[in-house]
């Protein structure tokens, strides 16, 4: 301040107390559960960016992206998920997924890409399998539309048909082992985490999506 | 009705806005509830607890009344008012007139009230033009003389004037409650990103506006809600609707015996894909009449020609039930492809179905 500013009077205790914030400002970023939260920098999906998780064909992928919205889900985000055919919704509440906050858009025929930034307004995860190859235009607008929102697209690709924009997180699935006594039990994956800025280093992690009771959890 | 304790605070009313008001009012209701645990807050300034118990335990309603307002004395520092009465609509009544109604006297106490206390000026106006002064007259009225002049509204407090509901619609705070845990600590404030203390949030009026504009997009059916139901099987237990629809009722799931375990198929078909499981000779493998395979499967070929060896099965697990359809008897497998995709097939009517694929 001015070397003439007079000091501040120092509040009163009981005046302080009647001062305290009725609730918190609102975060920037969305809960990440476990094991997602000792894995991902900042430990928490930043709203306005982009996540894309890259899996083979039927080795986890979904599941994967299915456990970084469960616990924001539980916290009482909204959710859409478009584009996922049949989504199995025992699975999604056993990752906990809170159903009750979720919309989903299973067969968007051609208007995936529209129908996903109609519903970009309304929620705050907004989970995409494109059909095919995402067009790079599309995928553009509505990673700039996100942004503007603050919602998290996470995208769901297979290595062929890759997101054609590099994101701001992305999980690649580069191996999924079955663990199985008398029925399967749980499934080891190893995720390669990168991305831009603090997670541009990267590292390889194993976890276990789904294990026993359904959950995903770290080894 | 019970006899109920009534204490009207009238300064405890209005809400502060430094927050005094709660924070005295959560007070109160620890000191009283320390005399008797079924205190409640009704609402703001209007504290309620049943007598029967208390006066039993202290011996007699009086020696009841003067811890109340000894402790009341001692936590806020104010005279309350106390009344006794049946219900809480009476109870409320005594208490502004620091009255104790008998055991027995609640319905002629109740009758003699003027009709201003039920707190509708349209009604006591149009009452008092009808010649109708008191709770009694207004209750003596038949129920259709009174649903064609007015709402439902009026038509619940004529219910109450005639003693079939023992309190006034608003007359509790609901929200009071959940106001206090959170004061407490018990409840966080920013768990949920719900409404106000319960309520619809901006988040969920958002979230429907969206589904507005996919289904003006798409179609009724293109944008669907996903609710669980009892069953045994991963495809029994989802149900999908098209959101708007009415919703199913969401009942607690309780345990299920038989249920297929955790983990469940993150994809689980809508509509089952046929397939064939082949053993070591490449002979189909069926089901038996006893849930038992006819041979170990090695490999799966789906519809189209496509084939994957299978490295691991477990199953089947048999369920019989619905006995009285012809499709009851079925029969899960779970398999590990050489690809290290994991599938659930379904046997049913001697053909083998994939319902389920874990992504």
């Amino acid at each position: 301040m001015f070397a003439f500013s007079p000091p501040r009077p120092s509040l009163s205790p009981e005046l302080l107390a009647t001062l305290r914030p009725v609730s918190l400002a609102k975060s920037r970023t969305l809960p990440l559960g476990e094991p997602w939260r000792a894995l991902v920098p900042g430990a928490g999906l930043r709203r306005g960016s982009t996540v894309v998780v890259e899996a083979p064909v039927g080795l986890g992928g979904l599941s994967l992206a299915l456990s970084l919205v469960s616990e924001a889900s539980t916290q009482g985000h909204w959710a859409a998920v478009v584009g996922v055919d049949d989504p199995g919704v025992v699975a999604m509440a056993e990752l906990g997924v809170d159903l009750r906050r979720v919309l989903f858009v299973p067969r968007p025929r051609g208007a995936w890409a529209e129908s996903a930034s109609d519903l970009l307004d309304g929620v705050d995860l907004l989970l995409v399998r494109a059909p095919s190859r995402a067009a790079h235009g599309a995928a553009r607008r509505l990673m700039d539309r996100v942004r503007e929102r603050g919602t998290v697209l996470i995208a769901l690709s297979e290595p062929r048909t890759p997101w054609p924009l590099p994101a701001d997180l992305f999980f690649r699935v580069t191996q999924a082992e079955w663990v199985a006594s008398s029925r399967l039990d749980a499934r080891y994956l190893t995720v390669r985490v990168s991305g831009r800025g603090e997670a541009a280093q990267g590292g390889e992690h194993v976890v276990v999506v789904p294990n026993r009771r359904g959950r995903a959890e770290a080894r | 009705m019970e006899q109920l304790l009534a204490i009207w605070i009238e300064p405890l009313a209005q809400e502060q806005p430094d927050g005094s008001t709660l924070r005295d009012t959560l007070a109160l209701l620890d000191a009283l509830g320390a005399l008797c645990p079924f205190t409640e807050v009704a609402r703001l300034g209007l504290w309620v607890l049943p007598l029967r118990g208390p006066s039993r335990f202290f011996g007699g309603s009086d020696a009841v009344l003067r811890a109340v307002r000894q402790s009341v004395l001692d936590v806020v520092g104010v005279e309350p008012l106390l009344g006794v009465a049946e219900g809480l609509f009476c109870a409320e009544l005594a208490a502004r007139r620091a009255l104790i109604v008998p055991l027995g006297a609640s319905d002629a106490f109740r009758r003699a009230q003027p009709l201003s206390v039920l707190g509708r000026k349209d009604l006591t106006i149009t009452c008092q033009r009808l010649g109708l002064h008191t709770l009694g007259a207004f209750a003596d009225l038949e129920r259709a003389r009174v649903a064609e002049r007015f709402n439902k509204h009026a038509l619940a407090l004529h219910r109450v004037a005639r003693g079939e509901l023992s309190e006034m619609e608003g007359q509790r705070d609901v929200r009071l409650a959940r106001r206090l845990a959170q004061l407490r600590g018990e409840e966080d404030l920013v768990e949920e990103q719900r409404g106000f203390f319960g309520q619809r949030g901006a988040g969920d009026d958002r979230a429907e506006a969206a589904a507005h504009r996919v289904r003006r997009r798409l179609g009724a059916d293109a944008i669907v809600v996903a609710s669980l139901r009892g069953g045994r099987a991963p495809e029994d237990r989802a149900t999908l609707v098209p959101w708007g629809s009415p919703s199913v009722s969401a009942r607690d799931l309780a345990p299920w015996p038989g249920q297929l375990t955790a983990p469940s198929p993150a994809t689980t078909l809508a509509h089952p894909v046929p397939l064939q499981l082949r053993d070591a000779a490449d002979r189909p493998v069926v089901m038996g009449g006893r849930g038992t395979l006819s041979a170990e499967p090695t490999a799966v070929i789906f519809s189209s020609p496509l084939r994957r060896e299978i490295v691991w099965y477990a199953g089947p697990w048999p369920l019989v039930e619905r006995w009285w359809s012809r499709h009851s008897r079925r029969a899960h497998l779970q398999m590990v492809l050489a690809s290290g995709e994991a599938l659930l097939v379904v046997a049913e009517s001697s053909r083998w179905w994939l319902v389920g694929i874990y992504d």
